[in-house]
C-alpha cells in the first residue's frame, strides 16, 4: 500500500463518513425518541435530491438555496409522514409489535413517495451539477474536490448543530427527556403530540440535505433513496440503535471500510467486504458499537 | 368558602378491567397539606397518576381550580399548575441534575425565569447543587428524591402531588426530605402527599385521609386520627 493509497483512503473516509452520518443521524434521532425504524428516511434523501436538481439545474440558483429549500421541503414531508403513518399508532407504542408495524407503515409511505416521484419526474436519472468547481490536490494524484469538501463540512456542521440543539435548547432537551422517560416528560408539560411529528420532521430535513449532496455525487431519481436507506439502516444498527455518537462513529467506520476495500481490492468487492465486516462485528457485538439499554438513549 | 385547589369526586380508575380507585372523593384547600395514608395496593399512586393525567379515569370528576381536568393529557394538566413528583422520581437518567431541573421549567412562562428558579432551588437544596453536573443515574436514592422535589419547584405551581417521599430511603435521608417538605409547607405550598403510614407526616399534615380498597374511609386532622386507637392499631403501623 502506497502513501497515495493511504491519503486516498483518508479523503474518501472523510467524505463518505460525513455524508453517511448525515443520512443516518436522523434515523437514530427518530429511533431514540419514537422507538421506530423510519423506513421513509430514504424518500427524504430522494426528495432532497430532486430539490437539488430543481434548484441547481432547472432554476440555476445557489447551492445554499438548495440546502435551505431541501430542509424546508423534507421537514414538511417528514412531519406529514409521522402524522399519517406513526401518530395514529402511538396509542400502541408499548405493544410488542409496535416497531414492526411502524416499520411497515413508514415503508408503505416511502413506496407511495417513490411512485409519486416516478409519476412526476419519470424514471430517468438526472445529474445534479454543483456550481463549486475545482479542488485541492491533497497529495500526488489524490484530489479533494471543493464540492465534496463543502458537502463533508456542511454535514459535520449539521451533525454538530444537532448535538448542540439537543444538549442546550429547550426543545432539544425536551426531545431527550421524552426519549428517556415519556411519562416524566409529559409531567413537565412537554407536548408529545407536537414533539413527535416535529422530531421526525427535523430528522427528515437532515436526510433531505444529505439528498442534495448525494444527488450531486450520484443522481436524482425516484430510486435515489434506496441505497442511502440501506446504508442508514446499517449505520444505525452498527452504531448501536439510538446512540447519536455511535451513529457518527459507525458512519466513519463504514466509510473507512468501504474506502479501504475500494482502494485495496477494487470497487467490485468493496460492498461484499463491507457487509462481511459488519456481519462479523454484529456477531461479536450484537448491540452495535455503542448500543445501550432501552432506557438510556439519546 | 373559597374554591378548593383540587376537588376529586366519585373517581374510578385502574389498570385494564380492574378498578383500583373505586368512587374516591377528596378535596385540597389552598395552602393545605393533605396526606393520604393507606396500605400498598389500595390506590394511592393510582389516585395521583389519575389526577395528573397519566392515567385516564373511567368515571368521575377532577376539578383543578374549578376547571374539569379528568381525561385531559398530563401536559395540559401540568400547564394548569399541577406538579407531580412521581413514584420512582421520574428523573431523566442520562441528563445531568441541572438539565433535570431545567426540564422542570419547561413551560414557556417558566423557561424565561429558569436561571432565577435554578438559583432558588439550589439555595433550598445545597446537596442538589453539589451534584448539578452529574448524570441523574449516578445519584443515591436520597439525592434522587431531593432532585425530583427541586425540579418540582422550578415553576410556579398551584398544587404539588408527592408520591411516598420516604419510600426506599435511609432514615437520615427521610429526615432531609421531610425537612424540605416542611419548608414548602411554611411557604404555603398546597400539597397532596401520599404515604404508607403516619411515621413521618406528623409535622406537616393539616388533614389526613385514610384510603382503603380505593375509597377514603376516614378523614380528619392528624391529631384526631393519630390518637384514634382503631385507626392506629388497624392500619397505620408505628408512630
Amino acid at each position: 500500500m502506497s502513501a497515495t493509497d493511504i491519503v486516498g483512503i483518508a479523503v474518501t473516509t472523510f467524505i463518505l463518513g460525513s455524508i453517511y452520518g448525515l443520512v443516518a443521524i436522523g434515523m437514530t434521532l427518530i429511533y431514540g425518541t419514537l422507538r421506530i425504524l423510519d423506513m421513509s428516511q430514504g424518500s427524504m434523501v430522494m426528495a432532497g435530491s430532486f430539490v437539488g436538481w430543481g434548484v441547481l439545474v432547472i432554476a440555476g440558483w445557489n447551492p445554499i438555496v438548495a440546502i435551505l429549500l431541501a430542509f424546508a421541503a423534507t421537514f414538511v414531508l417528514g412531519t406529514f409522514t409521522q402524522l399519517v403513518s406513526v401518530q395514529p399508532l402511538m396509542k400502541r407504542r408499548n405493544a410488542i409489535d409496535f416497531e414492526m408495524i411502524t416499520f411497515i407503515t413508514t415503508f408503505a409511505v416511502a413506496i407511495v413517495f417513490t411512485n409519486v416521484a416516478l409519476e412526476i419526474f419519470g424514471p430517468q436519472q438526472r445529474n445534479v451539477t454543483f456550481v463549486i468547481a475545482g479542488g485541492i490536490n491533497v497529495y500526488h494524484g489524490v484530489n479533494l474536490p471543493y464540492q465534496s469538501l463543502a458537502m463533508a463540512v456542511v454535514s459535520i456542521v449539521l451533525m454538530a448543530g444537532l448535538g448542540v440543539f439537543l444538549a442546550r435548547t429547550r426543545w432539544g432537551m425536551a426531545i431527550r427527556a421524552v426519549a428517556q422517560d415519556l411519562d416524566a416528560a409529559r409531567l413537565m408539560g412537554v407536548p408529545v403530540g407536537k414533539l413527535y411529528p416535529l422530531t421526525m420532521g427535523l430528522a427528515s430535513a437532515l436526510a433531505g440535505i444529505a439528498g442534495v449532496f448525494l444527488g450531486g455525487l450520484f443522481f436524482a431519481s425516484p430510486q435515489a433513496g434506496d441505497q442511502p436507506l440501506l446504508i442508514a439502516l446499517i449505520v444505525v444498527i452498527f452504531g448501536g440503535l439510538g446512540s447519536l455518537p455511535g451513529t457518527v462513529y459507525a458512519a466513519y467506520a463504514i466509510g473507512f471500510i468501504q474506502a479501504t476495500a475500494e482502494v485495496l481490492v477494487g470497487t467490485t468487492w468493496a460492498l461484499p467486504i463491507l457487509y462481511g465486516v459488519i456481519l462479523l462485528v454484529l456477531i461479536i457485538r450484537p448491540q452495535g458499537l455503542m448500543g445501550k439499554p432501552s432506557e438510556a438513549r439519546l | 368558602m373559597s374554591t378548593p385547589i383540587l376537588a376529586v369526586s366519585d373517581l374510578w380508575a385502574g389498570y385494564g378491567d380492574t378498578p383500583v380507585i373505586r368512587g374516591l372523593g377528596v378535596t385540597v384547600e389552598p395552602g393545605e397539606v393533605a396526606v393520604i395514608i393507606g396500605p400498598n395496593g389500595h390506590g394511592k399512586t393510582t389516585l395521583l397518576r389519575t389526577v395528573s393525567g397519566l392515567l385516564k379515569p373511567t368515571r368521575g370528576e377532577v376539578l383543578l381550580d374549578g376547571q374539569p381536568t379528568a381525561g385531559r393529557t398530563p401536559e395540559y394538566i401540568s400547564g394548569l399548575g399541577l406538579v407531580h413528583v412521581p413514584q420512582g422520581d421520574g428523573l431523566f437518567a442520562e441528563m445531568t441534575v441541572e438539565e433535570n431541573l431545567l426540564m422542570g421549567a419547561f413551560p414557556a412562562s417558566s423557561w424565561r425565569g429558569r436561571r432565577r428558579a435554578l438559583a432558588r432551588a439550589y439555595e433550598l437544596f445545597p446537596g442538589v447543587r453539589d451534584r448539578s453536573g452529574q448524570r441523574a443515574r449516578t445519584l443515591s436514592g436520597g439525592e434522587r428524591r431531593l432532585t425530583a422535589l427541586a425540579r418540582g419547584l422550578m415553576r410556579q405551581s398551584r398544587i404539588m402531588l408527592i408520591d411516598e417521599p420516604s419510600l426506599g430511603l435511609a432514615p437520615v435521608a427521610i429526615d432531609t426530605v421531610y425537612g424540605v417538605i416542611g419548608e414548602l409547607k411554611s411557604a404555603s405550598t398546597t400539597i397532596l402527599l401520599v404515604e404508607e403510614n403516619f411515621t413521618h407526616v406528623g409535622g406537616i399534615a393539616d388533614t389526613v385521609h385514610i384510603v382503603e380498597m380505593g375509597v377514603i374511609v376516614r378523614s380528619g386532622s392528624f391529631d384526631e386520627l393519630s390518637r384514634d386507637p382503631t385507626v392506629v392499631g388497624t392500619y397505620l403501623g408505628s408512630l
